[in-house]
This record gives structure tokens, sequence and C-alpha cells, in this order.
């Protein structure tokens, strides 16, 4: 019996194995591992069902995440995508902005490169937490707005916001420099040891800090420059 | 000049055959050439490739002409069978591009290089092409220069780049030959492409890359009906519709002169864009419109053939399906069926379109108002059934906030009128609307949130007429239970709800239940 595919037998082994492939399948892979780490740090922190932002909680979280991602092999655009993977809500099923946060700042500390760029733009939630204890020698440039604690606790890193950030900014950062493009929130610099923020727009309220220095428009407006 | 001209004409023709068959088929007509200015490779338009000559000369100086011919072949044709595939998958990719980006000339640029990467990738991996060839000669603009070693990478092959950076690590991950995620895919794409986009926005031209710019010009008459349709579902809102249809005419548009309005296309404004956007979602809706019941005629006729058999009647015989003979289980009888008439001459009867627009009502030409896209359905229905509608648009109709257009076949005139807004209080003209009823005899579709002032009146009035009445509430109002009431009562009067989309296809249009039926 004639086979009406028999012209195009010889098609289906033509296919060319591209590194395209394995690429693509790495990349998901890092991601698929992201998300499980997240899945581990939710689970422990959900216990008590509601997440409050204490000071224990946080360090207890950060320490949590630190420990799921420590054997996982992954960059800074992982990093991105995980982010917006998040945010899209179809391979997680929850984003809580404080662990989400925190683990988001965790990846960023502990991932080889130094500069670490993230455009989170498009994103229709923002984090909480993003460059919590951003250790001395890593630069991270968030482009679009982030959420509250944006910079907190801030070891000697840099961070640039292209948009805004919400309350509680550079909350008891050590040193290191945050710079804001936009407005920032609340209590900006509340229990701040050391280092800089600058901020281009406006300053909702200062925080009570104890050392460094808070800049508006390029003019000191709280801190040790004052004094 | 024209000798060299001839022989790549012959040359394309030898081609042809042999890559249609490595790219199974496709259904489009042959290429040709067509000598312009531009500097590109090639072009579509009307799903045809169309190839610069001069180009094919420039390159046939380093690489064989054929093999030149064939990547470019490639490319035209694996934007027809992958990627984009067809119009509407280019207008999402379009939309997309433009809520990202903002503007539209940068997400024309984004949308033209996502696709040629997944085209490109395309023919390389499942169709042998030589496109790699092609991209390792001539020289390069920047982007193409980030596309190039974009291709290096995830190829596999030597195209001779020297750039190496965080750009091209972004978009070697992407998974583009993935279908299902092609719009994760682009937005991950334009994340990475963006600072490049907008750094050469300022000097790129439109042909950025060899291969052009790939406009809505390439598409078909039909596709773009199609498109329209598909788009119309998914837009987020109408004034989202209205700006990509006004980036999609204004490139057909330069590319034609005018557009034809038998494609679909209305006139420019925002507020026909508008028109035209619940017209193409009122046809992705097929609303029921019920029909008078039949009757039994008591005459039996001849209805169809079985084998005759001994103990029949001979009247009944076939002759002519027996092949002459008269011979059991081979001769035909006619088996006889009792015929069906209908009750009264059966005809589908005009509608009166009565569609609220008072301040309660959503504005059609910032949200998706169910209001009309349900009475644009309505109208479409009886427009299909040969009838004729007449639209009474009214907010607090007593103090003028009216617009009444007669009975007319015109799909145009009845979605201007529909799509008309006028905000403020909600009042019928009833003397009005029942003597136009009354007159015509025709099915009457109200559709409103029930927020009427007279709207007890209004309940008494219909319910005496001997008009079908369908009445559709938009959202849960207790005026909406008044009406339920009465079309208990009254039998020409059926009630629905509409609070989504998906309610509007359950709406029976003139489901009066027994009225006009009465035996």
């Amino acid at each position: 019996m004639f086979n009406p595919f028999e012209d195009f037998k010889d098609f289906l082994s033509k296919t060319r194995g591209l590194p395209l492939d394995r690429l693509a399948a790495a990349h998901d892979q890092i991601i698929g591992e992201l998300t499980g780490g997240y899945g581990k740090l939710v689970e422990q922190e959900l216990k008590s069902l509601v997440w409050f932002v204490e000071h224990n909680r946080v360090i207890e979280a950060y320490k949590t995440a630190s420990e799921v991602i420590r054997d996982i092999d992954y960059d800074a655009h992982s990093i991105e995508d995980f982010c917006y993977a998040l945010d899209s809500g179809a391979d997680i099923p929850y984003l809580i902005s404080g662990p989400a946060g925190i683990y988001v700042a965790a990846l960023c500390n502990h991932t080889p490169e130094d500069q670490i760029v993230l455009r989170l733009g498009e994103m229709q939630r923002t984090l909480h937490f993003l460059g919590y204890r951003l250790p001395y020698g890593k630069s991270l440039r968030l482009e679009g707005d982030a959420g509250n604690f944006t910079g907190s606790a801030l070891q000697g890193g840099e961070i640039s916001i292209t948009g805004s950030t919400g309350d509680w900014t550079g909350a008891g950062m050590t040193d290191g420099k945050v710079t804001i493009n936009q407005h920032c929130g609340r209590n900006t610099g509340e229990w701040m040891q050391g280092g800089e923020i600058w901020v281009g727009g406006r300053i909702r309220g200062l925080g009570r800090m104890t050392a460094g220095c808070i800049y508006q428009g390029g003019e000191a407006v709280a801190g040790d420059a004052l004094r | 000049m024209e000798k060299q001209l001839k022989e790549l004409q012959q040359l394309l023709e030898q081609l042809w055959p042999e890559v249609r068959r490595r790219h199974l088929f496709p259904e489009i007509p042959p290429p040709r050439f067509d000598s312009n200015n531009s500097t590109v490779a090639m072009e579509m338009r009307n799903k045809q490739i169309i190839l610069n000559p001069e180009y094919v000369r420039t390159m046939s100086r380093t690489l064989p002409a054929n093999a030149v011919l064939e990547a470019l072949l490639d490319h035209g044709i694996s934007h027809y069978t992958c990627c984009p595939w067809d119009l509407s998958t280019h207008l999402r990719f379009y939309a997309r591009a433009k809520e990202i980006l903002g503007e539209g000339d940068l997400a024309r640029k984004a949308t033209d290089l996502f696709m040629d990467v997944v085209a490109d990738t395309h023919a390389v991996k499942e169709r042998q092409s030589s496109l790699p060839l092609l991209y390792k000669s001539g020289i390069r603009t920047e982007l193409e220069e980030i596309i190039c070693s974009l291709y290096e990478r995830i190829w596999g092959v030597d195209l001779g780049c020297s750039k190496e950076d965080e750009t091209v690590s972004r978009l070697a991950t992407i998974p583009y030959l993935d279908k299902g995620r092609w719009m994760a895919s682009l937005s991950r794409f334009i994340r990475g492409i963006r600072p490049h986009l907008e750094e050469s926005a300022s000097h790129i031209a439109d042909e950025h890359t060899r291969m052009g710019k790939h406009g809505f010009q390439q598409y078909a008459p039909e596709d773009i009906e199609q498109a329209l349709r598909e788009f119309a579902v998914e837009a987020d809102s109408p004034e989202q519709f209205a700006d990509i249809f006004e980036d999609l005419q204004s490139q057909l548009q330069e590319v034609d002169g005018d557009v034809d309005e038998g494609m679909g296309h209305g006139a420019g404004s925002p507020v026909d864009a508008n028109r035209l956007y619940y017209m193409k979602l009122a046809e992705n809706y097929a609303l029921p419109l019920r029909r008078k019941d039949m009757k039994g005629s008591g005459h039996l006729h001849p209805h169809s053939h079985r084998p005759w058999e001994v103990c029949q009647p001979f009247q009944d015989l076939d002759p002519w399906c027996s092949f002459g003979k008269y011979l059991p289980g081979i001769t035909q009888i006619w088996q006889r069926k009792e015929g069906q008439i209908y009750g009264r001459k059966e005809k589908t009867p005009s509608c009166l379109v009565i569609i609220d627009s008072s301040g309660s009502m959503v504005d059609p030409r910032t949200h998706l108002s169910y209001a009309v896209l349900g009475g644009g359905c309505a109208a479409d229905t009886y427009l299909r059934h040969d009838a004729e509608v007449a639209v009474y648009n009214f907010s607090d109709a007593l103090a003028g906030g009216k617009e009444y257009l007669p009975f007319t076949r015109s799909r145009s005139l009845i979605y201007r009128v529909l799509c008309r807004y006028f905000g403020g209080g909600t009042a019928l003209d009833l003397d009005e609307i029942t003597g136009v009823a009354e007159t015509s005899e025709a099915d009457i579709f109200l559709i409103t949130d029930m927020q009427i002032t007279n709207l007890d009146q209004t309940i008494s009035r219909l319910s005496r007429l001997r008009n079908r009445v369908t009445a559709v509430h938009v959202g849960k109002k207790s005026g909406a239970l008044r009406f339920v009431k009465a079309s208990v009562k009254n039998k020409n009067i059926s009630v629905f709800g509409v609070n989504s989309s998906n309610d509007i296809p359950r709406i029976v249009l003139g489901s009066a239940r027994n009225y006009l039926a009465p035996e």
C-alpha cells in the first residue's frame, strides 16, 4: 500500500541538535531549582500562617535562604528570570513579598558575579528586602521600583534603583551606598549606623539614625554631614 | 544587468522546488525579484517573498549565489511556517512589545528581531539551512553584531563575531523554539535587548538588519480579518485594541496608500477603532435565535427508498431506481413520510435593540462594555437571519439623551450608534419605543443595568406589547428582580443576566416561550 508520507520519512532524522537546546534546558533547570529552594523557604517560614517582619525572623529567613541555595549553580540573569517567574505565579503558587525579597537578596549576595542588574520594571508587584545585607564589593542595579526595607542591613555594597522605594529604605545599614533616582517612603535610614542614602526625588519621612548620611537632590538632609 | 537578472531568475526557479520540499511544501506563491533602492535582502508582501537582486549580486561575490538564495528563501519561508506563522501571533507579539517598551517604533523593531531569531533558528535546526554562511559574510550593524554573536552561541557555529557581552549571555538561554512560551520568551528577549534598542533608536534606520522589517503588509486581507477578530478577544481593553489597530492601519496605509474598507477597517479615529473592536469581538459569539415550531401537514410524500418485499403494495414501486426488475430485495419501493409545514409563514422579525448608555454603565471606549458587546451580538444574529435592526441608545431620553437609528441592515451604522456613550441619568421615552415596537412588530432586545428611573412603567408597558422582549441585565441590581418577576407573568418577556463575556452565548433571542405558537 502506498504511504503518502514516504517522501517525508528522511526529514525526521535531519533535525540538528543546537547548543540552544542545552542552554535553554540548563536555564530551565536552574529556575526549577531556585523555585524549589523558594518553596522550602516558604514552607519553613509559613508554619505560623502569617509572616511578620521581626528582626529575628528576618535573620532566620535569610539564614534558611542561604542554606537552601548553597548547592545551586546560578547566575545574575537567572535571579531576574526567577523574579518574573515569581511575579507570574505560573510555576510558583504564592509570592510573599517578605520571604521572596529575602530569598532574592540571598541569591544576589551569593552569586559569584560582583555586578548584578535586575530589570524588574515590568513586574506587577514589588519585592521587599531587595539588597538586604549586600556585602562590600558587590553592586546591585535595580531597574524599576522596589518595596519596603530596600538596602536594609547593607554591609558595604552599592545599590542603585532607577525607580522609587517603599518605607524603611536602608534600615539598619552599616556601610555602603543606596542611590534612589525617584522617591522613597517613611522611616528612611531608621537605625542606620553608617553609609549613604542618595535620593533624587521626595523622601516621605526620615527615621532615627545613629550614623551615616542621607542626601536629597544632592544636599545632605540628615546624618553626619549636618553635625 | 538584464542578463544577470535573468540568470538569477533561472536559478531561483531551479532552487524553489527543492527549498519548498525541505520546508514540507508551504502554500506560498513563488518568490520573485524586485529592484528597489533598499539595502535589505528581502521583504514579504501578501505571503510572497520579494528578493533584492542587488543584495544577492553583492553577496554572490563572496558566496555561491545558490547559497545566498537558499538562505534568504529559508528565512522567508520560516516566517511563514514557524514564526510568526500568522498575523494574530504577530499582533500579539507587537502588543506585548508595545506594552513593555511604550513606543511603537521600538516595539516593531524588537518584535522583528525576535521573530528573525526564532525563524532563523528553526530553519537552521529543522531545515538544514545555509543561513550561517549568509550571516558570516557582509558588513554588520551594531544590532546585527549582537544577533550574530547570539547565533554563534546558540547555533554552535563560527560567524566571526567578537561580541561576547552580558546581553548575549542573557539572550542565549531563551527557549526560542518553544512555541508555548513565546510570549514569556519575547518579554525576556526585550529585557535583554532593550538597552541596545534604546541606545541606537535615533540612528537605526528602518532596515536595522539585512533581513529588513517585517511589516503587517505581508499578510493577506483574510488574515487581517481573522487576526483582528482574535486580537479583540485577547486585548486588555478597547483602548489597547484601538492603539494596536491604528499602528496596523498606518502601516498598511504606508504601503497601499489607502485601505479598503472591505477588509474590515473603519476610519482611523479612536472612536471608529472602538467600533471595530466591538464588531470583531461580537463575531466570536453566535447567539441562537429561536424560530417558530413546525407542524405535520397530514399528507404523505415519497421520502426515501427501501428494498421491496413481496407483501408490500405495488403502487409505491419505483421502476426508475430498480434496474427495470421486479425482484424482492432489488426492486426499490418508496418509503412515505408525513410532511412538515410551517404553522404560519416562517419569518425572523426585525429587532429593536435598546441599549442603556447612562452614567452607571461602562464607557465602551475605555473598558469592555458587555452591553455594547451583547447588543452587537444580538444585532449580528438578526442581520445574519436577513432581518433589519434598529438601535435606540439612551441615557435620560426624556431630557434628550438618546439616539435612534431606524431599521437598517448597515452593520457599520448599527455599531456606530451602539458604541455611543451618553453618561448621565437613565429614563426611557416609552411612548417612542412602544410606538416603534407596535408599528414594526419587531423583537425588542433591551440591555441595561436596570437602574432605570421609570422602570415600573417600562415593565408594565413592555408586558402589554405583543412583541417578543429579551431583557438583558448587566450586573446584579434590584431592578433585575422586578423584571424577572414580570417575565414569570408575561410570556413575551425573557430575562437574562450578563456578568461576564461567557454569559453572552447563553442569551436566546426571542425565546418567548409560547408566544406566537399558540397551537
